[in-house]
């Protein structure tokens, strides 16, 4: 057997001019004697004989007659003058095909390979926290106790610290705004090594309770609001009611995480860290040491984390961290999807590529009697061959190039997607250097790929006095070349059914998304959050008064039929889970109080009303479930089953492992509603089961209003703006939305997924019906005189039609067959796009398979019915 | 005539020096294969330098495979002679400060 140095050099004598060649192979088998008679390694030789294809490419290129070159070029951008049709159709499919392959890699360089913008990025980790049977898990948030052991005693990492995004109300210098805000501990700045552009980081010495109220803010805030000026490090602005010292400016462009304007110190209080180990709700992120390796740190974090659940069992038992590289836990979830968008993206430029072959094929075909002059005329087979090449290359020069435009526009509407979509980094899509790198490429590969089987076929299968005598016709055409490029059709035909199968597949499980019901009517309802400064409303019943208060003036509104505040609204991504500490009395067991975790919501009497949740048992609060009063909570269907499987929930009783509300008492209280469940996650995902508190009775900091509209969503924010203005003009309204809009969010991503492959499969079954198309019609002209002469001996034109589809069908009926099997395989890795429908749905399949065949019908049609009406007198004249 | 490149002027060299094959060449240059051989490729068909094989009898007495020897002629001489004036005659040039050229 060869080694691998041998046969590197036996690739490259393919390069080498043939007198050379013998020669060439000698002295480099010399070579490598020499090298193995100084007992290198394989390795070595491998990395020597490289060198050979140099040499290789040198010689060949040393033959080459540079000035017969560009005779080519001239002759071949002639020959394309002379068929602008041919010309046109090539270069556009080529353009979209390449084009479109280089917008998605350019999403997919920006989410999965570009470099976060950070230094050293490969350093950059994320800690989440997990529990012991889903050790991969890549989200997960943390308590504030746990983070601190971890950042005194895992040495695995140079600096660790913790985030908790929230948003922070601005006031004075201008209009009250909640912008997004992450409070971060002292170490961020340095785990992400990103340094202020003015003024300092917040740093560990502002970790401590006490330390001075600091901001740092970002670029794009300082600029908008304070226009960039230069003297605010230093001075004081108001953030969330606080004077506070304006510490830094972040450099442009930096807003991590979740697009966050300003950043505060995360301070942890000495109670909270005895307290607050249960309390998980931190994002932890962390760079490793230098030279410690990744599997190294997750071990002696894993180790850490036994360790402290020996130490504090009745929150960390079953619980470890899971460690994982930034780039993965922030977008690991998209990688499949967008691996399989630049799949299907390929299919669609090997679809293109082939089509060209065909009519480029059709071309050399047309163009026999040409050839064989040349031929005839002293033209060698590989100057021809060559020509025909020089012309491919031209085609895909010219479609690349178109296709760099479309790759820049493509890139642009990737990167302008609507935010809903919520794929990180994909903003940050655009038509860089390694995007036109890859536009070269592919336009090379796709001029290779449609360029040698015609000029294999012109070198190989000339006949020279058959060509030259192409005029006086045969009756059939070349069994050969309709062979040939009935192999391409099928591979066309195949490729195009993959993806409609994958199209049809997303289809199904979109409309499955969109069927769900959400569990209630988000249709003309206009909501918003309200942030209560506790430097304002510094007590539970002055927040109470105001919502209240707030509730009840909207609510009196004429344009609005009902009004109600929630402490998280579904579909926002809200998630507030606490563990069941009692029911009816009973205190449950460590291991029953989280199985019987419940989402808890504080909200308003008319909440279930305005977003229209069925009431099924028993009734909403009432003004008499005040303060004073006892507390009393609805629960959703999901809770109940939890909580009493057996018996009905009404007049029952449980508690929660929280203290919040008025009273200082644990949160809970007895069922006075039983109400529907609602798909809070996306239709996608099933209902939690969720603890409805009275606000009334558990007043919070930080509520979502919603307003059912009798008439216009959009005509109501205006003056629900003013009223609150009116009532507090230091309260900023943020994260203005309708429900409609969180519901069409909820399926921004599927919707997105769906579009794209449905656009790539209508294009390739466009292009594989031009293909048929195009290799019937070129038959039925190729055979005209045939089919004259049958439809002059009495042949039926129904048969004759019947012929030319039938040929048709047989072609597809293959493609077919091939891209069934070829999608069955495909579509099991479509799994974790699916929802509803399994990735061998027989209707998907049999829907594909109808639709094609209704395609190569209609493609197949023109040139049928052009076959049945030749006239046999002009055939037979022609003879 | 235009001067050798500086990795053409390095093979010349070394085959002056004494260096036969292109093993021997890359050995005493430092050059990459990929650079030696297309140079003596390129100089051969330049007449700069002629090539022989080795005669079979020799390479089966030592055990190996034939090689191909190159040898500078009268042509190369000149040429590399021309080429080594002529970046001497840049040396000055590049010896002094970047500042003081500009």
């Amino acid at each position: 057997m060869r080694s691998v140095a041998e046969t590197i050099v036996h690739l490259a004598a393919w390069l080498v001019p043939g007198d050379l060649r013998a020669d060439w192979l000698r002295e480099w088998r010399a070579e490598l004697a020499g090298c193995r008679g100084r007992g290198w390694t394989e390795r070595q030789l491998a990395m020597r004989s490289v060198g050979a294809w140099a040499h290789a490419v040198w010689l060949r290129a040393d033959r080459w007659r540079w000035d017969v070159i560009w005779q080519d070029i001239k002759y071949a951008a002639r020959f394309l003058q002379k068929r602008p049709g041919f010309t046109l159709v090539a270069v556009l499919s080529l353009a979209v095909g390449i084009g479109a392959n280089a917008a998605i890699f350019g999403a997919v360089r920006a989410v999965l390979l570009r470099p976060l913008p950070f230094p050293e990025p490969d350093r950059l980790v994320k800690l989440a926290t997990t529990s012991l049977d889903k050790p991969d898990s890549r989200r997960g948030t943390s308590s504030p106790p746990d983070f601190v052991d971890w950042r005194r005693d895992v040495d695995a990492f140079e600096s660790l610290a913790a985030i908790s995004a929230d948003a922070a109300a601005l006031t004075g210098d201008g209009p009250a705004e909640q912008v997004p805000s992450a409070d971060v501990t002292g170490d961020f700045f340095a785990v992400l090594g990103v340094a202020p552009l003015y003024g300092r980081t917040i740093t560990p010495e502002d970790d401590p309770v006490g330390t001075p109220d600091v901001v740092v803010l970002s670029h794009s805030l300082w600029r908008r609001r304070w226009g960039g000026r230069a003297d605010l490090v230093g001075s004081t602005i108001m953030v969330d009611g606080k004077p506070t010292l304006v510490a830094g400016v972040m450099p442009e462009g930096f807003a991590y995480p979740l697009d966050s304007q300003l950043w505060l110190p995360l301070r942890f209080t000495a109670r909270e860290l005895e307290t607050q180990r249960g309390a998980q709700y931190l994002d932890v992120i962390g760079r490793l040491r230098r030279g410690v390796v990744f599997d190294q740190a997750a071990a002696s974090l894993r180790r850490y984390a036994a360790h402290l659940a020996e130490l504090y069992p009745r929150y960390n038992e079953k619980r470890t961290v899971a460690l994982n590289p930034m780039r993965d836990a922030m977008v690991g979830d998209v990688r499949p999807a967008l691996l399989i968008m630049l799949a299907a993206v390929g299919f669609v430029l090997l679809i293109v590529c082939v089509n060209v072959a065909n009519l480029a094929l059709t071309g050399a075909l047309g163009r026999q009697r040409e050839l064989a002059v040349r031929t005839a005329l002293g033209a060698g087979r590989g100057r021809l061959a060559r020509g025909l090449l020089v012309e491919s290359g031209l085609l895909a020069a010219i479609g690349g190039a178109s296709g760099l435009l479309v790759a820049l526009w493509g890139t642009r509407l990737i990167a302008a997607l609507d935010a809903g979509v919520d794929i990180p980094l994909l903003d940050q899509t655009r038509l860089d250097l390694p995007v036109a790198a890859f536009t070269v490429v592919a336009s090379a590969l796709s001029a290779v790929l449609f360029g040698t089987l015609p000029a294999w076929h012109a070198a190989q299968r000339l006949d020279i006095m058959r060509g030259i005598k192409a005029d006086a016709g045969s009756t059939v055409g070349d069994r050969d070349r309709q062979r040939l490029r009935g192999g391409l059709i099928v591979l066309e035909a195949a490729l195009s059914v993959v993806l409609l199968i994958g199209a049809g597949l997303l289809m199904r499980s979109f409309l499955g998304l969109t069927a769900v019901d959400l569990g209630f009517d988000p249709s003309r309802i206009q909501t918003f959050n309200l942030s209560l400064p506790p430097t304002t409303y510094p007590t539970p019943a002055s927040r109470a008064i105001r919502v209240e208060g707030l509730i009840s003036e909207i609510a009196a509104r004429a344009d609005v039929e009902a009004a109600a505040a929630i402490s998280g609204l579904p579909l926002s991504d809200y998630n507030y889970t606490i563990s069941t500490s009692t029911i009816d009395g009973r205190t449950l067991d460590r291991d029953d109080q989280m199985r019987r975790s419940m989402q808890v919501r504080v909200v308003t009497a008319e909440y279930f009303r305005v977003m229209g949740i069925p009431m099924l048992e028993g009734r909403t609060f009432q003004p008499a479930d005040g303060s004073g009063a006892p507390p009393v909570i609805v629960v959703n269907r999901a809770a109940a089953a939890v909580l009493w499987p057996d018996t009905a929930p009404l007049g029952r009783s449980m508690t929660l492992g929280t203290r919040l509300g008025q009273g200082g008492g644990p949160a809970g209280g007895t069922v006075i509603g039983l109400v529907d469940n609602v798909h809070d996650r996306g239709p996608g995902a099933p209902s939690r089961p969720t603890v409805y508190l009275a606000h009334a009775q558990f007043p919070v900091e930080f509520i979502s209003v919603v307003a059912k509209a009798r008439g216009e969503t959009t005509e109501l924010i205006e003056p629900l703006r003013k009223l609150v203005a009116a009532q507090d003009a230091s309260l900023p309204l943020f994260r203005v939305r309708t429900m409609d809009q969180l519901a069409r969010e909820a399926v921004a991503q599927p919707r997105m997924f769906l579009l794209l492959l449905g656009i790539f499969a209508a294009a390739a079954v466009l292009l594989a019906a031009i293909g048929i198309y195009g290799v019937m019609a070129h038959a039925v002209s190729q055979r005209t005189r045939e089919i004259g002469l049958r439809l002059a001996l009495g042949a039926d034109r129904g048969v004759v039609a019947r012929m030319v589809i039938g040929q048709a069908l047989t072609l597809a009926m293959l493609g077919l067959t091939l891209g069934l099997a070829l999608g069955a395989g495909a579509s099991r890795l479509m799994r974790g796009l699916l929802f509803g429908v399994e990735p061998f749905d027989p209707v998907t399949f049999a829907v594909a398979a109808a639709g094609f065949v209704v395609v190569a019908l209609a493609a197949s049609a023109t040139p049928a019915i052009r076959a049945a009406r030749v006239d046999p007198a002009d055939a037979l004249r022609s003879l | 005539m235009r001067p050798l490149s500086i990795s053409a002027c390095s093979v010349l060299q070394a085959l002056v020096a004494g260096a036969r094959y292109g093993f021997d060449v890359i050995d005493r240059t430092g050059l990459p294969s990929g650079t030696v051989y297309p140079a003596l490729s390129r100089l051969e068909r330049d007449g700069c330098v002629a090539s022989a094989w080795e005669s079979a009898e020799d390479a089966h007495a030592e055990g190996r495979p034939a090689r191909r020897y190159y040898r500078v002629t009268a042509p190369g001489v000149q040429a590399l002679g021309a080429a080594t004036r002529h970046y001497q005659s840049l040396l000055p040039a590049l010896a002094r400060p970047a500042r003081e050229r500009a």
